[in-house]
């Protein structure tokens, strides 16, 4: 099983491979005859040759790693990226899959297979620091691949490490890592090793290895001299020296020559599948808004709390930074009065003991005695009731969390929690219960990994966030690969509010809800290069006189989203190398 | 290559009878067992608590498991054992935030760690390499018929060297045999198949009664190298494509290397020169760790073995 470095004493050309014994046994009887024993049992011998027989790797090609992997299924084109990787591309090759069609689980089958095979023991995975944990997470539970993320110094001597890159290119640790070999290096944002000046560039053409796997969901994103780049750091002359690449296959940084030469030596390197390649379509998502008119309790609330920030920013001269816990106050009066509460208590400890405020937070700590039900739970019960089916109830707030658990469960309908703050096991646990007794499962968190909810088809979004990369991450939660329902998507707003306001822009004007995974990021940050999308909403919340001046400048805020994504829509013509690109790399 | 379900079974079962693993609970789909001191060190990996009770001469605390090897039956022979235990009572202040409120986990010894065992799992990784590591080496004779007590003339036995060879082939990629292999060291006679001969007979680690083994006239050395001569003829005599094809891909891939650095390569700048020189170097080396095409040859285990001569 030992994995052979090169012996560079060896001559280049061999008529016959050379045939290496291996003696060691012989060492081993001697010297126990010599010793008298001691002698090892003989049922144990004829256990440890059924061992070697069922692991026997008895062909080339055969990817044998399918039947060891209990922990995951893989889907058809990733079994079909895996075996390319190993038998035609022999173990180098960038996967650039698009984002969500898994290449961790390309790149997890790819490496079992080579330690199975026993042409893999030491393995390097770089990926970004906040990714660590989850490869490590991956890579245990889906491949049974017993990796550890790299901590202390000494941890480079497991034989599968994960560690970020930029820990693995500083020293101490560069030195130990360029001095030893890898039977395998697997990068995984791999699009930062585009530009051959920088450190990573550098280090990785130091590091020693020999199968290696770059990921990226965007192998180009400026120049095409970046996938020259990338491809030299695997198969360095596969397109050419410098000058050949730049005189065969490039006519402006952007525009590719030659394209379907560049395709073939392209599709030697890299694969990349696409969520337009047939098998990989999403199912549908069926949106429905749901508005909920509010107790007359609850609006006066509302326009307490509304009145009371809207006075705070133009005391405070109109300076949005030091609102930001005010603005809070301004959301979480949408979600439940548990939610106000605790900020408005929180934000009187701090204030000085005879400060004017107090009286008025007090005012509003007296309307908030005053309401009796929650028109939003009511609401959603029903809801819950109507579906009979498993669903996930979206909230941003704690409080709100804590609430709706107490009354969903004095209503006998089971819920469990799940929040950011818990440790992996207790998360591991919720889900468990979701997936097995709980019919509902009540989540602040939506963002980090863990949470793969195909299962269930059914969300509710109790409150919005404002942010919609959030509201996105919720979705994504549920509507992804494996899902085989189409989801159902339940948004929950009250009447009158600045909530019915953010659903419009986010529903009628993006149409977010709708949208192909994967364009929204893009609208977002190319508005957001002026300025934040939640940061506009506040102010637009702060500085209106009237609900319809609310609705105006919102409905402008929509229409300068529409205008960004009408615009990507019709890129092509001004962008047609990026698309070409992008064409060229799904051959 | 793989195990059904029922030959993982078997195997653990066979392996825990081995080890005198004390079992506790069975049924077709699962075992649950009390460890033997010897299963617990091959299994649990826990060297600093074993040298502790070694040390101390406490008396060890082996850990128990739950195999489970159809966890599709098993969990629905729990559910269905569920089904007819009355509901634990829900406790009102944890129930308030995790719904219908599991059971404490047990901690400490008396804990039953539950283990679905599947083909690839690491647990039964860890099981094959403990049958690797303990079933290394034997020295054995086969058991005389009952009669031989009672003859006369004592039988005579002849000492055989056994080999079970792995044959890795490897280039980029991998193929595997296995040979297994004897010589009798008496006459020098072949048998090709001999793990097959040894499955028929029955082998026990004492010299039976009555029995009278012959001196050995080839030396162990002697034996080895015969055995390993036969491998060698074997292996060259094999279609040696693999071998040229991988070959040919390893020149592919050099000239590709040279053609990428001829040019950096005839930088006037000495210094950048260097640089470039080291990493075609280093990229030649890792491109011929990759393909070069290469044959070891390795014994999983071997043995003397004393058996009836047949003259």
């Amino acid at each position: 099983m030992n994995p052979h470095p090169p012996n560079p004493a060896q001559p280049l050309l061999q008529p016959a491979p050379q045939i290496e014994f291996d003696r060691s046994w012989f060492e081993d009887l001697n010297s126990r005859l010599d010793k008298g024993g001691p002698w090892d049992d003989w049922k144990l011998f004829n256990l440890a040759m059924e061992a070697e027989n069922a692991s026997l790797v008895s062909s080339f090609e055969e990817i044998l790693c399918l039947s060891h992997i209990h922990g995951v299924e893989p889907l058809p084109h990733q079994t079909e990226t895996a075996r390319k990787v190993l038998f035609e591309m022999r173990g180098r090759a960038i996967l650039a899959d698009e984002v969500g069609l898994g290449k961790t689980i390309e790149a997890g089958l790819i490496l079992k297979e080579y330690m199975i095979r026993g042409l893999v023991r030491k393995a390097l995975i770089l990926v970004p620091a906040s990714l660590v944990l989850q490869w490590v997470r991956e890579l245990n539970q889906k491949f049974a691949i017993p990796a550890v993320a790299q901590k202390k110094q000494h941890s480079w001597d497991n034989d599968i490490v994960v560690a970020s890159m930029d820990t693995a290119k500083r020293d101490p640790h560069k030195a130990i890592l360029l001095n030893n070999e890898y039977d395998m290096v697997i990068v995984d944002e791999a699009h930062k090793l585009k530009n051959k000046k920088t450190t990573n560039y550098q280090f990785m053409i130091q590091l020693r290895k020999k199968y290696c796997l770059l990921l990226t969901a965007t192998p180009v994103q400026n120049d095409l001299s970046e996938l020259f780049n990338l491809i030299n750091l695997l198969k360095p002359g596969q397109l050419g020296g410098q000058g050949d690449f730049a005189a065969n296959f490039v006519v402006d940084k952007r525009i590719p020559k030659n394209e379907e030469k560049l395709k073939e030596e392209l599709s030697k390197v890299m694969i990349r599948n696409r969520r337009s390649d047939g098998d990989l379509e999403f199912t549908k998502r069926i949106v429905r808004n749901i508005h909920v008119e509010l107790s007359p309790e609850e609006k006066q609330l509302y326009d307490g709390v509304t009145s009371f920030v809207k006075d705070q920013y133009h005391a405070a001269g109109g300076d949005l930074s030091s609102m930001l816990s005010l603005v809070t106050l301004q959301r979480e009066v949408c979600s439940s009065r548990d939610a106000v509460f605790v900020t408005l208590v929180n934000l009187s400890k701090k204030l000085a003991p005879d400060s004017p405020l107090r009286d008025r937070i007090w005012d509003l700590v007296g309307i908030i005695k005053t309401i009796q039900a929650n028109s939003k739970a009511e609401k959603a019960m029903e809801l819950i009731r109507e579906m009979n089916d498993k669903v996930i109830l979206f909230t941003e707030y704690r409080a709100t969390q804590e609430y709706l658990l107490k009354y969903f469960r004095e209503r006998n309908m089971t819920a469990v929690p799940y929040r950011g703050g818990m440790n992996r096991g207790k998360k591991d646990w919720m889900m468990d219960l979701f997936r097995g007794r709980a019919q509902v499962m009540i989540a602040t968190e939506a963002g980090g990994e863990g949470i793969n909810l195909q299962f269930c088809h059914q969300m509710i979004n109790f409150d919005l966030p404002w942010n919609p990369m959030r509201v996105e991450q919720r979705i994504g939660r549920v509507h992804r690969l494996g899902q085989k329902n189409d989801v159902k998507i339940y948004n929950l707003s009250t009447k009158g509010t600045i909530e019915e306001h953010i659903l419009n822009l986010l529903h009628e004007k993006i149409n977010m809800f709708e949208m192909v995974i994967g364009g929204l990021d893009v609208i977002l940050e190319r508005f957001e290069k002026e300025h934040s999308l939640e940061k506009s909403i506040y102010k637009i919340l702060l500085e209106s006189q009237s609900d319809e001046e609310i609705a105006s400048r919102v409905d402008s805020l929509g229409r300068s989203l529409h205008k960004l994504k009408d615009e990507l829509v019709k890129e092509p013509p001004k962008e047609s190398s990026g698309t070409k690109l992008t064409e060229l790399m799904g051959g | 290559m793989t195990m059904t379900m029922e030959q993982i079974q078997q195997y653990v079962l066979a392996y825990l009878d081995i080890t005198e693993c004390r079992i506790l609970e069975k049924s077709p789909h699962h075992v649950t067992v009390k460890l033997s001191p010897q299963a617990d060190k091959d299994l649990t990996n826990r060297p600093y608590y074993w040298g502790f009770i070694e040390r101390t001469g406490a008396e060890p605390e082996t850990m128990s498991f739950k195999f489970v090897f159809d966890a599709e039956h098993h969990d629905a022979d729990l559910a269905a054992a569920e089904q007819n235990e009355p509901k634990p009572q829900e406790d009102q202040i944890l129930g308030r935030h995790y719904g219908a409120i599991r059971p404490l986990p047990i901690l400490g010894p008396s804990r039953i760690q539950r283990e679905d065992l599947a083909f690839g799992s690491p647990r039964l990784k860890q099981i094959f390499d403990a049958a690797l590591r303990r079933g290394r080496c034997v020295y054995l004779f086969e058991s005389a018929a009952p009669r031989q007590r009672m003859t006369l003339l004592p039988a005579a036995y002849e000492p055989w060297l056994g080999v079970n060879f792995k044959i890795e082939f490897c280039c980029d990629m991998k193929r595997e045999e296995l040979r297994s292999l004897g010589i009798s060291l008496l006459t020098g006679q072949i048998d090709p198949s001999f793990g097959t001969r040894l499955q028929s007979l029955s082998l026990v680690p004492r010299v039976p009664e009555n029995v009278h083994i012959e001196p050995t006239r080839l030396s162990l050395t002697e034996g080895r190298d015969t055995l390993e001569r036969i491998i060698r003829e074997e292996i060259e005599a094999y279609d040696q494509t693999w071998a040229e094809e991988a070959n040919e891909r390893l020149q592919e891939e050099l000239l590709l290397i040279d053609g990428y650095y001829t040019d950096l390569l005839r930088d006037p700048d000495e210094e950048r020169k260097k640089l470039v020189q080291e990493q075609y170097e280093s990229r030649r080396g890792e491109i011929r760790w990759q393909y070069e095409p290469r044959i070891v040859v390795s014994a999983i285990n071997c043995g003397i073995f004393h058996l009836r001569w047949m003259r």
